[in-house]
């Protein structure tokens, strides 16, 4: 019986795998994004969905990891499916998706004054070829963390330069206290850190006129300057090689390190009850070297709309409604996600459930997306490889800089 | 007709669902792909092609030779009788039926830099200052990582398969050998490793493809670090073809894969024909 009912099942698996609406007579909008762990997005679902009673809201709760979902959306948009009508996309996937012709811009939807709210960088992110495709939900933006109470029994300021934080790493690491962790895997983290201090150091990777210029001296510096604090200054442990943002966090958390690098995800964790850290961490804009200025490499994250949606508008509404200031507050209490609109780095709620805001404010108010291109994946994934080569001993500074520009140059001009 | 063509006729007919669903899931998929390929003037300059290459081919001829060492000791080892073979044989499986992501996280804890077993062993030992090393920081060190782990996991697939192999050895002739006076060391030389070597050469050509292409274990365990000195051709294509969307030469590289695989395989088949010809 089984037997012979299994072609018939198996067309009925087949024929449901389409995407079809539910008949309730609603437009149902659906995106992917990461486990929904503070629950905070379903209330903002459920107060949307009370304001606008047409449209439902169908929240695909996807990977926790974001090279996974990216993965996903490519593979929905490659084969022009309607899976999904909004994208939670991050501030890197903006240029890749949009030259694929992926997302429908925005500009004829928002009134331009609408957008000045939103935090500069996490707008010039959302932008390709002068176009914008996004709109920023969630600012992120990398920065130092340092142990005030080490600081402070040896009598150390908090540092502001590079050549400060390697004095101050010195002063204040031990056998079991490694001075400085940061996320140091051959993965887009690194080009992350590594950006921070590029810029820090007053280089750049791809300026505004398309110029490639990461093999230029303050560039080369700055690789110079993080291989020495490994293998010269010893105050960098060699098994950052293998960290990326959770294994740094583990160690920072463990007091087993002075100063890190992280994303402000971090904070959170570091000051629930039972952290070992707690009350005895501090935040600062990243450390500049030389001729340069602090600088802090965005992430971020917000909603496109498809260009494959049956209803974009409606998408549109969606987006709109997740950006708003009363969202993005919500979100913020009770998931700690960070807005993407400057007024709430001042608003006065959101100051007394978490006082270091206002620094935080700082840090965003400085950060700087990474190049808007196409190939960036191609881009970031050859820096990468030659950054973490230098940091591994296998390539000099220079040298590394300098084949890694060749292969950016060659991404560039195809 | 005749009945034989008849018969012929049924076979085929029988066969028919079978080859339609090879087709639909694996000619076509495949005759796709060499369509969509295209760019092959770009393994000229691509700076990563070789690279790539030469990790790879480290790698499968590193792993399957040891595999097969090991592999031959194993098989020999279970295809003698003692108590409790039944079960050490189904215990000896184990890695072989893990999925390859879960033990590769399972050995990116035991390589963790921090908190590792590994680490801790080599110090306990006295071969490290310290329980805290880096094994995946450093290129070298990330390679054999790569090569213990898979041999961990395919080691016993090695085993079972050269088990079928002593499977066919009859046994008069070990019994002729030592009346001859062979001992058992001379037996294995004349009598196991000759009759076996069919086997041999069909499991290192199952081996080395698959290693060829091993792509989840790399992925998972070092992600192709530290510098790009353990990506292999596999991760390659892959971030080729999803990440930089790049279709055609994506495709070229899996042709070229493809080739690879071929051309290695007459090779070894070459090489045992002339020898058994000798």
């Amino acid at each position: 019986m089984l037997r012979r009912l299994a072609p018939v099942l198996l067309i009925i698996v087949i024929a449901a795998c389409g995407r079809r609406e539910p008949d309730d007579g609603k437009v149902h909008i659906r995106y992917l994004a990461s486990p929904d762990v503070g629950g905070f997005s379903k209330v903002i679902i459920d107060r949307l969905e009370r304001a606008h009673p047409e449209l439902k809201v169908d929240m695909v709760e996807g990977p926790a990891a974001g090279d996974a979902r990216e993965n996903m959306y490519s593979t929905a948009f490659m084969g022009k499916e309607d899976s999904y009508d909004l994208a939670y996309v991050d501030v890197a996937w903006v240029p890749k998706f949009a030259a694929q012709g992926w997302l429908r811009p925005l500009d004829a939807l928002i009134a331009p004054e609408k957008l000045d709210a939103f935090l500069p960088g996490d707008l010039e992110g959302s932008r390709y070829k002068g176009k914008l495709y996004r709109l920023p939900v969630q600012s992120d933006g990398g920065m130092l963390y340092y142990r005030k109470d080490l600081l402070a029994a040896k009598g150390v300021p908090v540092p502001r330069t590079w050549e400060e934080l390697v004095a101050a790493a010195r002063k204040t690491r031990t056998p079991s206290i490694a001075g400085f962790v940061f996320q140091g895997k051959q993965y887009e983290g690194l080009v992350c850190v590594f950006m921070e201090l590029v810029w820090g150091f007053g280089g750049d990777l791809l300026d505004a006129a398309g110029v490639v210029r990461i093999d230029e001296p303050p560039a080369v510096a700055a690789l110079t300057a993080l291989v020495d604090a490994i293998h010269v200054d010893g105050i960098v442990p060699l098994s950052v090689l293998t960290y990326q943002e959770e294994e740094t966090r583990n160690v920072f958390q463990e007091g087993r390190a002075v100063f890190m690098r992280n994303w402000p995800y971090a904070w959170n964790l570091m000051q629930k009850e039972g952290s070992p850290v707690r009350g005895k961490i501090g935040i600062v804009p990243m450390v500049s070297g030389p001729g340069g200025r602090s600088a802090a490499t965005l992430g971020g994250w917000g909603f496109a709309v498809s260009a494959y949606s049956r209803h974009p508008n409606e998408a549109f509404k969606v987006a709109e409604f997740f950006a708003s200031a009363e969202s993005q507050k919500l979100a913020f209490l009770k998931g700690g996600i960070l807005p993407s609109r400057k007024a709430l780095y001042s608003d006065p709620e959101v100051l007394t459930a978490a006082p270091h805001m206002k620094d935080l404010g700082r840090v965003l108010a400085g950060a700087r997306p990474r190049p808007t291109h196409p190939r960036w994946p191609r881009m970031s994934d050859a820096l990468q490889m030659h950054v973490s080569a230098a940091l591994s001993g296998q390539e000099y500074p220079a040298d590394a800089l300098k084949a890694a520009a060749v292969e950016i140059r060659a991404a560039a001009a195809r | 007709m005749t009945d034989h063509s008849r018969a012929g006729a049924v076979n085929w007919l029988y066969a028919a669902p079978a080859l339609l669903v090879m087709g639909v899931v694996s000619l076509l998929p495949i005759g796709y792909t060499f369509g969509l390929a295209g760019e092959y003037h770009r393994f000229a300059t691509d700076t990563r092609f070789w690279p790539v290459m030469r990790t790879t081919l480290s790698l499968t001829a590193v792993t399957v030779a040891l595999e097969l060492v090991l592999g031959l000791a194993m098989a020999l080892v279970l295809w003698s009788p003692f108590p409790g073979r039944g079960l050490v044989r189904a215990a000896v499986l184990i890695p072989w039926a893990l999925p390859t992501a879960v033990m590769a996280m399972a050995w990116r804890w035991i390589f963790n830099a921090d908190s590792g077993v590994m680490g801790d062993l080599f110090f306990r030992l006295g071969l490290a200052a310290s329980p805290q090393v880096p094994w995946l920081a450093d290129a070298t060190s990330a390679f054999w990582a790569i090569v213990l782990a898979d041999v961990w996991k395919t080691t016993p697939f090695m085993a079972v398969l050269l088990m079928s192999g002593l499977a066919a050895i009859p046994d008069e002739l070990y019994e002729a050998a030592a009346i001859d006076g062979a001992g058992p060391a001379r037996r294995f030389w004349i009598v196991t490793l000759p009759l076996l070597k069919p086997t041999i050469l069909v499991a290192v050509i199952f081996r080395a493809i698959q290693t060829f292409g091993l792509f989840d274990l790399v992925f998972v365990l070092t992600g192709g670090g530290p510098g790009g000195r353990t990506q292999t051709i596999a991760v390659y294509a892959y971030d080729v073809v999803f990440r930089y969307q790049e279709l055609a030469y994506g495709c070229a590289l899996v042709v070229a894969m493809a080739l690879c695989l071929v051309l290695m395989t007459g090779l070894m088949l070459g090489v045992s024909r002339g020898r058994g010809a000798r």
